[in-house]
């Protein structure tokens, strides 16, 4: 192995054993969340909305709350770990090491986007208590899931480099992230949209996420899911590479 | 072999306050070089600068001939920092934290290991390896910083005010510690604020103030730039101050003391002595005492205060934006001259 690998595995190894050893702050709370979902949303209110393009209610929703959980992981995960290495300066023993600006992104990036990446099989595990689940493309599942952690995982990067204070992080995944997972059709079919709100939703990436992880899923998509995939990882490429000139530049790190 | 550190003409600037000023400083391989200077004076900043925690404005900066932002994996590499705050990652046992950090520099994880194991034992510390760094006393912490300085096999260590606010054995273990390390080869560079730190340690020391650095020497050259005061205590109280030789700076008479300050306090004793006889002085006992390190330092750092007060002025009122230029000069006796 060379030293660079050396150097990129120490730095996924810290990322993943801070957020494997905290299973009550990190694995617990998507789980409970999940289960109060899919006993809500889908059980008591699923049996009475029926079916919606021939699945049932809790299957619909299912894949947005996979993407909900995977992306709020994989984004908080970073930016929480960044964030506060700024807080309380131990980012140093990254910054001050010869890891390279690429390996640095890569370290907090592939970490972060394998937590959400895990959140949300433990949420399909969930999803398996309560219905059936087809997993008609599992190829296009697996390709999903990869490049939505990924995204929101740099994402998270940039989250963690531009907050200034603990409340930024929170408006960030309050304020921006769960409204776009909301109106993403996680709950709702896009046909039930009139024009112009179906328009701008196709502004929003969720809406890609969570059609392409129901086509892995169930084999239904709103949009075509190929398209979604190129869309999901040309924005996942654009934002990767803001992060490496983030860390080049040494914003929100360097003085 | 290229110097362990070469800044030529370093500037970093925050606004308008100028951090570092031109500074242009050379540590060479292997040597105890230590940084002097008041609060403010740019020592952290020039710190942060090598280790790539402050991107610099202008100038150039190398370590061991690598350039700190365009061959910075190589320049970081060489480095182990001990900072002056505590800066370690909360997460982890300690042992864990120098592990994380000694993979960063690309050691293997059985040797990072072993590594963290044996710098544990050096600093003192490793019966505390699975304690996290929160609990930890201030001392251990200290220590735990030189530790992770350490894992990583510095060619170049860098202790930032290691000794600020510890105990006197701690200060002790600290200063075998280092120049055990130094006599091993590893080039250390020491800030500090305690001139018998730097005295005792240092192979040279450059005292820098306001970013600028005033000047670079041994220890010994810069006390030898002091005066010495000869101290002679007389049989009996006489009525005025005996006129001296051009040799005597200055001389003050209280009582039956006489106090005459000189270049070389040794040297010209036995010359004051016959002076005083011929004049018919007698004389009880005499005492010889050189300028202490800190008096130079305070002398150098407080006449560069001055000099850039000054220039200041003179610029603001002429228009002139010309810089102060460097005080490498000696002090006050070449000053004040002739009392």
């Amino acid at each position: 192995m060379s030293v660079a690998s050396r150097q990129l595995q120490s730095l996924i190894r810290r990322e993943v054993l801070r957020f494997v050893r905290r299973p009550y702050n990190t694995f617990l709370p998507p789980l409970i969340t999940n289960v109060l979902y899919f006993s809500v949303f889908g059980v008591i209110l699923g049996s009475r909305i029926g079916t919606i393009s021939d699945v049932t209610y809790i299957q619909f929703v299912l894949p947005g709350l996979v993407v909900l959980g995977a992306i709020s992981n994989a984004f908080e995960n970073a930016s929480f770990s960044i964030f506060h290495g700024r807080w309380n300066e131990y980012i140093h023993e990254v910054i001050t090491s010869p890891l390279s600006h690429s390996y640095t992104v890569a370290g907090y990036v592939l970490a972060s986007a394998l937590r959400g990446f895990i959140i949300g099989g433990l949420i399909i595990g969930v999803g398996f208590l309560f219905t059936s689940i087809p997993f008609a493309h599992p190829l296009y599942l697996v390709s999903f899931g990869v490049i939505t952690t990924t995204l929101f995982a740099g994402l998270g990067v940039i989250g963690g480099l531009i907050a200034e204070d603990f409340d930024h992080l929170t408006v960030m995944n309050q304020f921006l992230l769960r409204p776009l997972v909301f109106f993403g059709g996680v709950f709702y079919s896009l046909d039930q949209l009139d024009g112009l709100a179906y328009t701008a939703s196709l502004l929003n990436p969720m809406v890609y996420m969570v059609n392409g992880v129901r086509y892995g899923m169930l084999g239904m998509s709103e949009i075509n899911p190929n398209t979604s995939l190129v869309v999901l990882t040309a924005a996942t490429i654009v934002v990767l590479f803001v992060n490496l000139v983030l860390f080049k530049r040494g914003f929100g790190i360097t003085d | 072999m290229p110097p362990a550190i070469e800044t030529v003409d370093l500037v970093k600037e925050y606004g308008e306050l100028r951090a570092l000023q031109e500074l242009s400083l050379t540590v060479e391989e292997g040597e105890f070089f230590g940084l002097l200077g008041p609060n403010g004076a740019g020592k952290t900043t020039f710190i942060n600068t090598l280790v790539g925690l402050v991107r610099k404005t202008g100038g150039e900066a190398r370590v061991f001939g690598y350039d700190v932002e365009d061959d910075y994996q190589q320049a970081r590499d060489a480095i182990g920092v001990a900072p002056q705050e505590f800066n370690v990652d909360r997460f982890f046992p300690i042992r864990e934290v120098l592990e994380h950090k000694a993979g960063y520099h690309g050691v293997p994880a059985d040797e990072a290991a072993e590594r963290a194991d044996e710098v544990l034992k050096r600093v003192g510390i490793y019966d505390k390896r699975n304690e996290r760094f929160d609990w930890l006393s201030g001392g251990m912490k200290r220590r735990l910083l030189l530790a992770r300085a350490l894992v990583t096999d510095p060619d170049l260590l860098i202790l930032d005010e290691p000794t600020a606010g510890v105990d006197v054995q701690l200060r002790h273990d600290l200063w075998e510690l280092v120049t055990e390390l130094n006599e091993e080869g590893t080039t250390i560079l020491l800030t500090t604020h305690y001139i018998e730190e730097a005295e005792r340690l240092c192979d040279r020391v450059a005292i820098m103030n306001e970013g600028r650095k005033v000047t670079v020497a041994t220890p010994d050259e810069l006390k030898g730039r002091g005066t010495d005061t000869i101290a002679v205590g007389l049989e009996s109280t006489p009525a005025s101050a005996p006129e001296l030789g051009p040799y005597a700076h200055e001389t003050t008479l209280s009582g039956d003391r006489l106090e005459v300050r000189v270049d070389d306090g040794g040297s010209i004793a036995p010359r004051l002595l016959n002076d005083l006889e011929a004049r018919g002085y007698e004389i009880a006992d005499l005492e010889i005492s050189r300028t202490s390190l800190e008096e130079i330092f305070v002398d150098l750092t407080e006449r560069e205060d001055r000099s850039v007060t000054r220039s200041t002025a003179e610029s603001a009122s002429d228009g002139d934006e010309s810089e102060t230029s460097e005080t490498d000069t000696p002090p006050k006796r070449e000053q004040e001259g002739v009392a």
